[in-house]
């Protein structure tokens, strides 16, 4: 994309979100504003999770199906770093602030699932790869990587969920006349930066320039002094840095049980197709459409159909339109 | 790497074929004898449907070289339309199961269609999406005629006036069909079409130049395998007399999965290896079902990692090695010798 | 003429990768396309063997457009390929790659194959025998049984040669079919090539080796920047000064 286009494309997307909020401040009734904040911060989580699908599918060509499971490591590690640094450095009373320690388990937690996801293309993926197995054992090998992880998990913390402790000392806040938990807010600010700050690292450094030549052309890149099989290790740890956060945000919102990021990180896909399969702006897209749509659709139609809208958009979308919003043609063969 | 070298017909040796006919037709008083009840006899019933529906998704996977991750669908439409079809509609118990596995193979073809146009992981994700839509569907369905969360009841078999209402009884039917299936597998396999699903899984791009219509081999390949696993669910409700939801779950998929990739791919008798290893592993483990997919899981990766050819691979092996005679990947030493 | 590609255009983005390209090949001859490294002669194959859809121009083949058909249908019309990267059917042996290259001629329906009729069984055996006589052609009936991927650098070109006459092909296009040979190898290739079109197989092909190239085409293109620079006999484009200059100064 040229910078002129994005320009005018972050442009239209900023109006098209003022004319959104204006709408809803002046005319939407109570129940439409609070589904759609809480659509979106379910849409970032999405985003999230499927960013790193995105990003794993342009630096391997592959399919990853181990970032949900990173992503109920990532809450119960988050969980485990909150409850730790509480203890340690605040009075644990109820109503304390705990922004910084939740900040500094967030960095903590992230940097752990960063070199998990490397660990795991360095251990695993780019062995397989360099035995020559068929790419479609390797996308096996992390759907048996996902079983083990979740089971694990089930077998590590069992099935009840676990609350996460509030992290600032409001319990609610205000946004446009919704009352909303304080944590949605920081959940949504997070994860926009999160996607702010991969872009630019993806445009504007020399690091995240070599990433895209390597996820593009493997071997021009090679050819170029890239360290292809250093990017790709990168953009796997991204992923699963990615994947942690969400897991970590979501945590004081929905609790931390181990099913989790089974749930999200398969309606995750979803998103992924919604927006294109590669794409990193349309993940986002998709995962925010995918968000709206679930809470829409519970708000006004059946709790069922909510658990399904995922997967009716993602067949409804490779039926009509397999490329995604952001047309995506990676995913075409023969 | 030794890698499996999917195989194709060939004239088996007819002795071996009788002998294993045979011991099948014996096991079920074999085995009651032997343990007293015919609780055996009715694992063995299972492993005969888990056998048609195992080869069906080799098909897809060993064969067209796609992913499912939701064969469990098609196992639990065959058994849930196949039952409807007898409590509703008074269909004849065998038409309905033919019936109820050629509706969800029609099904499958059309889930495939997006699918074919794509590269092989977008099956896995609409299977995927497909498994959760006909879980959610089987459980909360209109004026719950499928029963919801308690399941479906249905009937038995009746062959000529004669009830298989017992394992022992339903045995040899399942046992003739799974035959059936398999050899129609064994035809398939060794044809133009078999062939042109090999060159698929191998090269799609040189499938193409050469002439195969690749989309519509990989639907093709999807409906067989569809056919086969509503097939092998409909076997299940009719021998059962009974249905639960658990069987459309992701858990059901991933079983069948793991039996054939441990039993090994693209051959006709990898999926049966496969089947009944998992099987009594299963029931042998039945106090740790807790750990069950944990157990999936690292018998998928102890194969994807160390053994690429499955269990029936591994044997071949070992018994090419021990009659010292150069197996099918023979070649892989002296093939750039000469 | 056998096959004419008019004014063949394609583009990758701002790229123009093949550039209003005319090319027509008479049949019972070798035409060769020439050029340096990334002049777009690939691409122009791919181009006419339906992988790549072209942007502009049209592609006749024996009186029929063929451009905008899918790469199985133009193998269907009567062109068939071989690959620059060695694309065989690795695990499958011999034999299987030379049946899979006959799919577009053989009749059998789905249900004849599934339930073995007698007349699929026999056209399985005729074809059986063809595929064996036709490696019998190009020396390879004695690896009929080995896994494709077993087989020598030389002897996979050759078999992806026999893969692609096995469709009974009017047209054939060789990409490097020479690349990776050693002499001896390229040598027979010269007298292969030769037998080939003794069958009535046109042949189009791109070739490094020019020794390989002047000595066996008939006529010759020469492809630069992904346009036309010259065509003629092997002759008159040794002494072209455009093609002299373009092999030495660009690039």
């Amino acid at each position: 994309m040229t910078r002129k286009k994005t320009l005018l494309m972050a442009a239209l997307a900023a109006a098209a979100l003022i004319v959104i909020y204006l709408f809803l401040v002046n005319h939407a009734p109570i129940k439409l504003r609070r589904l759609a904040l809480t659509g979106v911060m379910l849409g970032c989580i999405y985003g999230l999770i499927a960013l790193g699908y995105s990003l794993i599918y342009k630096a391997s060509g592959l399919m990853s199906f181990v970032q949900g499971d990173i992503m109920t490591i990532g809450a119960f590690l988050g969980l485990t770093f909150f409850t730790f640094f509480r203890g340690l450095f605040g009075t644990g009373e109820e109503g304390e602030s705990n922004v910084g320690t939740f900040i500094l388990s967030v960095l903590l937690t992230t940097a752990f699932a960063f070199l998990f996801g490397i660990l795991l293309e360095k251990g695993t993926i780019r062995k397989l790869l360099n035995k020559n197995v068929m790419a479609i054992y390797v996308v096996l090998a992390t759907i048996a990587i996902s079983y083990i992880i979740q089971n694990g998990a089930q077998i590590i913390w069992g099935g009840i969920p676990l609350p996460v402790p509030s992290v600032f000392t409001v319990l609610f806040v205000q946004v446009i006349g919704v009352r909303i938990q304080p944590e949605m807010v920081l959940c949504v600010i997070l994860s926009a930066g999160c996607m702010i700050m991969l872009h630019f690292f993806m445009t504007r450094t020399r690091m995240g320039t070599s990433l895209r030549a390597a996820a593009m052309d493997a071997k021009a890149a090679e050819a170029c002094g890239i360290d292809v099989s250093l990017s790709t290790g990168l953009t796997w740890g991204m992923a699963a840095g990615l994947a942690a956060i969400a897991g970590i945000l979501v945590g004081p919102i929905y609790g931390v049980y181990t099913m989790l990021g089974a749930n999200i990180g398969r309606k995750g896909f979803s998103a992924a197709v919604i927006g294109g399969y590669g794409n990193m702006y349309g993940a986002m897209l998709g995962g925010i459409i995918l968000g709206l749509a679930e809470t829409f659709v519970a708000g006004y139609a059946s709790s069922t159909l909510k658990n399904l809208i995922a997967y009716i958009l993602l067949i409804a979308f490779l039926f009509i339109k397999p490329t995604g919003i952001f047309n995506e043609r990676a995913i075409q063969d023969v | 790497m030794r890698l499996p070298i999917p195989e194709r017909g060939g004239r088996g040796n007819a002795v071996a074929v009788m002998a294993a006919l045979a011991a099948a037709l014996l096991l079920p008083a074999a085995l009651t004898f032997f343990f007293g009840n015919d609780y055996p006899v009715f694992i063995c019933c299972f492993i005969l449907i888990y056998i048609v529906a195992v080869s069906g998704l080799d098909i897809v996977f060993g064969y067209s070289g796609q992913i499912s991750l939701g064969h469990a669908a098609f196992y639990a439409m065959g058994a849930y339309g196949s039952g409807l079809l007898v409590n509703f509609l008074d269909f004849p118990i065998i038409p309905a199961m033919l019936a109820a596995s050629i509706l969800a193979a029609a099904i499958g073809a059309l889930l495939a269609w997006p699918a074919s146009k794509l590269v092989f992981h977008f099956l896995s994700l609409s299977t995927i999406a497909f498994g959760e839509i006909v879980y959610q569907i089987i459980t909360h369905s209109p004026g719950k005629i499928t029963g919801d969360f308690i399941g479906l009841r249905s009937e038995f078999v009746n062959l000529f006036g004669y009830l298989l209402d017992r394992p022992g009884k339903f045995y040899y039917l399942a046992l003739a069909l799974t035959a059936l299936f398999l050899l129609a597998k064994t035809y398939i396999v060794d044809s133009k079409v078999g062939r042109a699903f090999l060159a698929i899984r191998e090269n799609t791009h040189a499938a193409d130049g050469m002439g195969i219509n690749v989309r519509k081999y990989k639907i093709v390949a999807f409906t067989i395998s569809a056919f086969y696993t509503s097939f092998a669910g409909a076997m299940y409700m009719h021998m059962v007399g009974y249905a639960s939801p658990d069987t459309a779950l992701q858990k059901q998929s991933v079983l069948f999965l793991t039996m054939l990739l441990f039993g090994g791919t693209g051959t006709l008798l990898g999926p049966i290896f496969g089947v009944v290893t998992v099987m009594l592993l299963v029931e042998a483990l039945r106090d740790f079902q807790d750990y069950q997919v944990f157990i999936y899981g690292i018998l998928m990766l102890i194969v994807i990692v160390a053994l690429p050819g499955g269990l029936y691979g591994a044997c071949k092996d070992v018994f090419h090695r021990l009659a010292d005679k150069p197996g099918a990947m023979g070649g892989e030493e002296t093939g750039d010798a000469a | 003429m056998l096959l004419e590609a008019r004014n063949v255009t394609i583009r990758f983005g701002g790229l123009v990768a093949v550039n209003h390209a005319d090319v027509s090949v008479q049949p019972g001859r070798i035409t060769g396309l020439i050029g340096p490294n990334g002049a777009g002669k690939t691409t122009f194959f791919n181009c006419i063997s339906g992988v790549y859809k072209i942007d502009e121009g049209e592609v006749v083949f024996a009186g029929r457009r063929i451009d905008g058909l899918r790469g199985f249908q133009i193998n269907e019309a009567g062109i068939s390929r071989t690959y620059q990267v060695i694309n065989l059917f690795r695990k499958m042996n011999v034999l299987d790659n030379v049946m899979v290259g006959m799919h577009s001629r053989l009749r059998q329906s789905f249900w004849a194959s599934l339930f073995h009729s007698p007349g699929q069984r026999s056209e399985e055996r005729t074809a059986l025998a063809k595929a064996r006589d036709m490696l019998k052609f190009v020396g390879l009936e004695r690896k009929a049984g080995y896994p494709a991927g077993n087989l020598s650098y030389g002897e996979q070109r050759l078999l992806e040669i026999v893969r692609g006459l096995a469709s009974d092909p009017q047209l054939i296009l060789l990409d490097e079919p020479a690349a990776g040979m050693n002499s001896g190898e390229k040598a027979q290739l010269d007298v292969l090539l030769k037998r080939i079109l003794g069958t009535g197989v046109t042949i189009l092909m791109i070739e490094h080796d020019m020794k390989l190239m002047m000595g066996v085409a008939d006529y010759i293109y020469v492809l630069n920047y992904g346009s036309i620079l010259a065509h003629g006999e092997p002759a008159e484009i040794q002494r072209n000064p455009d093609v002299i200059t373009a092999y030495l100064g660009g690039d």
